[in-house]
């Protein structure tokens, strides 16, 4: 019980990062944006954050089962399931919760188990198949809805308004959060970490490896749907290509976050905070009168922020080997 | 990792790549010949004078991909050094810097944001992906800010390109005379010159130790360090270089003009039959993927289909091409 401290600290190390730079961007915030800490501040924010935090999650299982694996496609399959929503349910008139519901879930899981399918069988390695899937999809969602147009569904409209803060997002995205820490409590949740971190010593001692993977691709699939969910909400309609730079975004949060892109290592808490952090930094770099390249500013920025935290996660790294 | 793998080099190596690249070309004959029955003009000298002039572009762009993949790393870096060395280009034409002076300048700054690629990515081994895209928007976001001081015109950079680049890499240009432009020459060169030092040289033999096997290539003196960061500085350089041409071949400089080449280096690579994982391929593979892509894309075009129709057909290529030839083994085979 007295050595508990070490591991204990192992484990969450990878936080420290993400924790320090979140405390600093909450300060420039109160100086610089006093009004993001109102009602009508907090409401918007996490209209704004919530499908980052859950495409961030649904990377987060995939990246964690190892081989290198970042799905580059969770940006065109959110924007996917976006424009399949308003053109083929809202359109016809189908568009009853219950309808939207099943349509984003088994569209999410089912092209996330079609993706696991062809890593695991065809054997090949997951950043080529996600990157296919990314072209594919960005392809066919300009063919389904050439430009932006159409709505949501009548009774998700109120849902962006972000007048409040216990708006349905903010529900949906309590619900999500708790379902990925009862998640990350399963022996389950260890068997895809085992295989991130050493697939052949995981299959060697036993953990059935496939169905982590399998796993690992449906959770993924599910945040996925929650996140285009979201995302609908707060557009207020459908939209081909928007969707596809959450891509860099979450993929840029979750390294915030402190997860490592080799896999094994990092989890959810992390993701969540990553993608907190793109959106304090967006948040503040917007309130600064950059004029008509606030935009550049911006992509300088995140570039160097990614650069720096990879370098820090890399020295902690380092020096709790070395303890 | 992957001792077991090393032996295979010998003479199953070299019919191996000979059956990818032979599926290749076997490709290749099957697009021309689709493109010549199904397209009208398709084999007129107009036509294939701009496919050369579209594949010298994405050949020399796809050169750093080549080499990295042999690493078995990637260069997510190369669409914004191509989008930046355009809009400085321009920017430093405008401000009335000698052009000699000024390509040297965009060249030298491509070779230093290669080694930075190369350092960071040696040092965060497996990281390549997310550090090469991080230096490449701090790239791009401070080339725009550069290029934008006292301009309206955010992301894009208007004014005079001088007559010698427009004669380079422009559909209209030509050399001595001939009806060519330079750059499919010049691209022609290069690849003889890279794939003679692929295959002739200790330097470039060490690009596959490396990749094939990092342990024994330490034994053998290869400096595992100074390979990688060679290999990304030669990537930002053909980088700059792509990216001052493509300004000789729209005449005005504008930052998304790289955005294209993020996938298709990528997929010219993988297409080619360069293994990502490193070790196997080179950069005669990558010319054979790069004429794909490039005949591909006159033939859909030709045939009628939108950006985003062509973009989801190199999709379903992909997936196919590499089951192919690139498939890892069997995990119960690794242990």
């Amino acid at each position: 019980m007295k050595n508990d401290f070490r591991p204990r600290f192992e484990r969450h190390q990878h936080l420290v990062a993400p924790i320090f730079l979140i405390a600093v961007l909450l300060l420039v915030a109160m100086v610089r944006a006093p009004q993001l800490f109102t009602i009508d501040g907090i409401g918007g924010a996490i209209i704004v954050v919530t499908p980052l935090i859950l495409a961030t999650l649904a990377l987060t299982p995939i990246v964690l089962v190892g081989r290198g694996g970042v799905d580059l496609s969770v940006g065109p399959l959110l924007g996917f399931i976006n424009v399949g929503l308003v053109k083929w349910l809202v359109e016809t008139g189908h568009a009853s919760p219950i309808t939207v519901v099943a349509y984003i879930v088994s569209a999410g899981v089912l092209y996330q188990v079609l993706i696991a399918t062809i890593i695991i069988y065809v054997r090949i390695s997951p950043i080529i198949v996600t990157l296919s899937g990314y072209l594919v999809l960005s392809g066919v969602n300009l063919v389904i809805l050439d430009r932006p147009s159409g709505v949501a569904p009548e009774w998700m409209q109120s849902w962006g308004s972000g007048t409040s803060i216990l708006s349905p997002v903010f529900f949906i995205l309590i619900a999500m959060v708790t379902f990925w820490f009862v998640f990350s409590r399963t022996s389950f949740y260890q068997q895809i970490l085992l295989t991130g971190a050493n697939e052949r010593m995981a299959f060697a001692n036993g953990v059935n490896t496939v169905a982590a993977r399998f796993g690992a691709h449906v959770v993924a699939g599910l945040f996925t749907a929650t996140a285009a969910l979201t995302y609908t909400a707060l557009i207020g309609s459908g939209d081909p290509t928007q969707g596809n730079t959450y891509t860099l975004a979450a993929i840029t949060a979750l390294v915030l976050g402190g997860t490592s892109l080799a896999g094994g290592s990092g989890g959810g808490l992390g993701s969540i905070l990553g993608a907190i952090c793109i959106y304090l930094i967006s948040y503040i770099l917007s309130t600064y009168n950059f004029g008509t390249v606030a935009g550049f500013v911006t992509q300088m920025s995140t570039g160097v922020i990614l650069v720096v935290s990879l370098l820090v996660n890399n020295l902690m790294n380092r020096r709790v080997r070395a303890l | 990792m992957a001792t077991d793998l090393s032996g295979r080099s010998g003479e199953m190596g070299g019919i191996a790549l000979s059956r990818r690249v032979l599926l290749g070309i076997a490709l290749l004959v099957v697009l021309i010949a689709a493109g010549y029955v199904l397209v009208p003009g398709f084999a007129s000298y107009t036509n294939i004078r701009s496919m050369l002039l579209l594949a010298a572009f994405l050949g020399l762009a796809s050169i750093g991909q080549t080499l990295c993949a042999l690493l078995g790393s990637i260069d997510m870096s190369i669409p914004y050094v191509i989008g930046s060395a355009n809009i400085i280009l321009a920017g430093l034409f405008n401000w009335g810097v000698p052009p000699i002076l000024a390509c040297l300048i965009v060249l030298i700054g491509g070779i230093v944001i290669g080694v930075i690629n190369g350092v960071l990515s040696f040092r965060l081994q497996g990281q390549a992906l997310i550090m090469t895209l991080g230096v490449g928007f701090a790239v791009v976001g401070a080339s725009q800010i550069l290029t934008s001081i006292g301009s309206v015109y955010a992301g894009n950079v208007l004014g005079e390109v001088p007559e010698w680049l427009r004669d380079v890499s422009s559909i209209a240009g030509t050399t001595f005379g001939l009806p060519i432009p330079s750059i499919v020459l010049i691209w022609i060169a290069i690849a003889v010159i890279i794939i003679a030092i692929m295959a002739k040289t200790p330097f470039g033999r060490g690009f596959y130790a490396v990749g094939g096997n990092r342990r024994a290539a330490a034994r053998i003196l290869i400096s595992e360090f100074r390979t990688w960061t060679i290999a990304y500085a030669i990537s930002g350089a053909m980088s700059a270089i792509t990216g001052m041409t493509l300004l000789g071949f729209s005449g005005g400089g504008f930052v998304g003009v790289g955005d294209p080449y993020l996938f298709t280096t990528l997929a010219a690579v993988v297409i080619g039959g360069t293994s990502l994982l490193g070790g196997w391929g080179g950069y005669g593979s990558t010319i054979v993927g790069t004429l794909v892509l490039i005949i591909l894309t006159s033939l859909l075009v030709g045939l009628g289909l939108s950006y985003a129709m062509q973009q989801a057909v190199f999709g379903l290529l992909i997936v196919p091409m590499v089951a192919l030839y690139a498939r890892t083994p069997n995990l119960r085979d690794q242990i």
